[in-house]
């Protein structure tokens, strides 16, 4: 501007600028600018989408695309905006309970807060421990963003309340045992079609039950029914345990009775037949000469008889009983005479 | 400072004045988002919903942003009774949007005033259709059906209320949750404000009912032990009693059999005896008595025989022959 060259008066204060040193940086002061202009423009218009993730692309606030895994590119300085949404990963939501992972284990957590949300009535309008998960997915990114403000706090509001109706529909005895299954599988549907009624984006893949319990001050008294439960088998396998000690020996023994009895009949029946033999053959000699056998058979018995006897008293008919001298204690028996 | 330089300066200013007006006239809706235009104070023309950039004039118009989305709304848990005088704790969720951000701009300002408007609107709806309803509708759905064979379980299981049990659902959860839809949506749409979805979170006995509850849960599961135990002595009991009666059966079976065949030995020993001493029964008789007497004299009987006696005979009368031939 001023090229005049230096004059000593009147004195400038522009003159004590050194132009040619601001002539040389003038450049720098616009390529400064530009350059980081630049950078912040390189940097704002690509992003990379990592492969569980899908990219909501908005220009000025409007939703103009989606992408895929990969390195995009859009415009820069805030034109384009990029928002990544996990689509491909299962998401979790716990009920009644809360998994902590410290140090690569896995610890559960039940705080009242946490008991608040899995206490509930049941029909027979008893309460009931009831701890879940949903798992679900991100099906629609552009729908998870922006139809609701809260998609998390919705699918676990729903959650509750469909849990709630179903096992307020149930049995607690049932729900403790043979219908944990068919609970899960209603709610899984009609959670599904709550999330449909919002258009919330969300995939429910599952509900799983996880415990299900009486609540903890009855807890003790379930045990006690298993315990009885089990008390009650003890008593029957233990009388049925006496039943097959004492059964097999009384059998055993009723079977030493009659064989004890079959060796009477054989004895008894084997004795007859030999008496009857022999009396036949004694008879078939009698038969022969019966006056002489008879009498013969009769000596040889006094034979036998006198012998033994202790003492004999021999009295002649006419005489007097001698009995008042005989000290009859220890006769037993007197032989009557054969006519 | 010369006149290029004055130049300069303006030209500066220009260009940034002219950004200045150009991005006050210039404005930009999130997918999430819709708006109303206000001129000094007024609405201008409709809500604006669509999303991406908009124009409006500058200076003299603001933007007034409001959420597009459903937005959540939950209660605190309210003590009720039923219409059984039962108290419990309700917490009701629901999920509501402005559906008319211009009148919902008029009537609540915010989401603030329309939280507490809410607050008013619902608690008061649901406190009219709980207190009315029987806490049976307000836990069991329409489809609460009770079979045969449940129900004869549960009895069995000692529980005493099978009237509640049996208590037919005239409404149900649904329908109540419906009703109150309804008449809460009704006030609705004053406010700019539509109701998506209201429902029931939780419905909790309240504290002192709880417990009553526990121990009612209590002594039925103790009644169900104690069932069981008295079954298992009770099966013990007939399994004792069925093994004493298999025992009398087996001994008496065993002896009526030994009775059997030893009377059949006799009578066979019997037949065999007649048999043979049939053949001279006077002939038996005097052999058997023959026998006999070796068995019956011992040691310590004493015999006294008169001399008239078959053995002595001859002694007798050989000493008479002596005496006769002297």
């Amino acid at each position: 501007m001023n090229r005049q060259g230096p004059q000593p008066s009147p004195r400038n204060p522009l003159d004590d600028i050194d132009w040619d040193a601001v002539r040389q940086y003038q450049k720098l002061i616009y390529i400064l600018p530009a350059l980081l202009l630049l950078a912040l423009g390189a940097y704002t218009s690509y992003y990379i989408v990592q492969p569980e993730e899908e990219a909501v692309v908005k220009r000025f606030g409007k939703v103009v695309a989606m992408k895929e895994p990969g390195l995009h590119f859009k415009l820069p300085f805030g034109i384009d905006t990029a928002q990544m949404v996990p689509t491909a990963r299962v998401l979790k939501q716990e009920f009644g309970f809360r998994t902590q992972v410290v140090g690569g284990r896995t610890s559960y957590r039940k705080d009242q807060q946490h008991r608040d949300e899995s206490l509930m009535l049941t029909g027979d309008l008893k309460v009931i421990d009831v701890e879940w998960v949903v798992q679900y997915r991100v099906s629609d990114p552009d729908k998870f963003l922006h139809q609701v403000r809260e998609p998390e706090k919705t699918l676990r509001d729903v959650s509750e309340s469909v849990m709630r109706r179903i096992v307020g529909n149930s049995l607690g005895s049932d729900v403790l045992t043979e219908k944990r299954v068919q609970v899960a599988t209603t709610s899984r549907v009609e959670l599904q079609k709550a999330m449909d009624y919002f258009d919330l984006g969300i995939q429910i893949s599952t509900i799983e039950l996880q415990d299900v319990t009486p609540p903890e001050t009855v807890k003790p008294a379930f045990n006690e029914v298993n315990q009885a439960e089990q008390e009650r088998e003890r008593f029957i396998n233990e009388a049925e345990k006496r039943r097959n000690q004492v059964i097999p020996r009384a059998e055993g023994e009723a079977r030493k009775v009659i064989a004890e009895a079959q060796g009477y009949a054989a004895k008894r029946i084997n004795a007859a037949k030999g008496e009857a033999d022999r009396f036949a053959s004694v008879y078939k000699a009698y038969r022969d000469a019966p006056a002489v056998t008879r009498q013969r058979m009769y000596l040889e018995m006094i034979d036998k008889v006198l012998p033994n006897a202790g003492k004999i008293f021999i009295m002649d008919e006419n005489q007097t009983s001698p009995l008042p001298l005989i000290n009859l204690g220890d006769s037993k028996t007197s032989l009557p005479t054969t006519r | 400072m010369n006149t290029k330089q004055l130049s300069f300066i303006g030209g500066v200013i220009l260009v940034i004045a002219a950004a200045i007006t150009l991005y006050a006239s210039i404005y930009t809706l999130d997918e999430a988002e819709q708006a109303v235009i206000v001129q000094l104070g007024a609405p201008v023309g409709d809500p604006v919903t669509t999303p991406g950039m908009h124009f409006k004039t500058p200076f003299i118009q603001e933007v007034r942003r409001f959420d597009k989305r459903v937005i959540s709304w939950d209660g605190d848990p309210n003590q009720i009774p039923t219409r059984g005088e039962q108290f419990i704790s309700v917490d009701t969720t629901a999920r509501w949007r402005i559906a008319d951000p211009l009148v919902f701009m008029q009537r609540v300002q915010n989401e603030r005033g329309a939280t507490m408007r809410l607050n008013d609107i619902l608690d008061s709806v649901v406190r009219d259709k709980i207190s009315a309803t029987d806490l049976v509708e307000i836990v069991r759905s329409k489809d609460w059906k009770i079979s045969e064979a449940d129900l004869a379980r549960v009895q069995l299981s000692g529980e005493e209320d099978e009237e509640t049990l049996l208590q037919e659902v005239k409404t149900g959860r649904e329908e109540l949750v419906k009703s109150i839809f309804v008449q809460a949506a009704s006030q609705m749409p004053e406010m700019g404000i539509e109701l998506i979805d209201i429902r029931i979170k939780r419905i909790d006995y309240v504290e002192a009912v709880e417990q009553r509850v526990f121990d009612r849960m209590i002594a039925e599961r103790q009644r169900i032990a104690e069932q069981f135990r008295s079954e298992g002595e009770g099966r013990a009991a007939e399994i004792d009693g069925d093994t004493k009666r298999s025992l009398s059966e087996i001994q008496s079976e065993a002896d009526r059999q030994a009775e059997i065949i030893r009377g059949q030995a006799d009578a066979e020993a019997s037949r065999i005896y007649s048999e043979a001493f049939g053949a001279d029964p006077e002939f038996y008789a005097f052999l058997r008595t023959l026998e006999s007497y070796p068995k019956a004299v011992g040691p310590s009987s004493t015999l006294i025989l008169g001399t008239d006696s078959e053995y002595f005979r001859y002694l007798r009368d050989i000493s008479v022959q002596k005496g006769a031939s002297k």
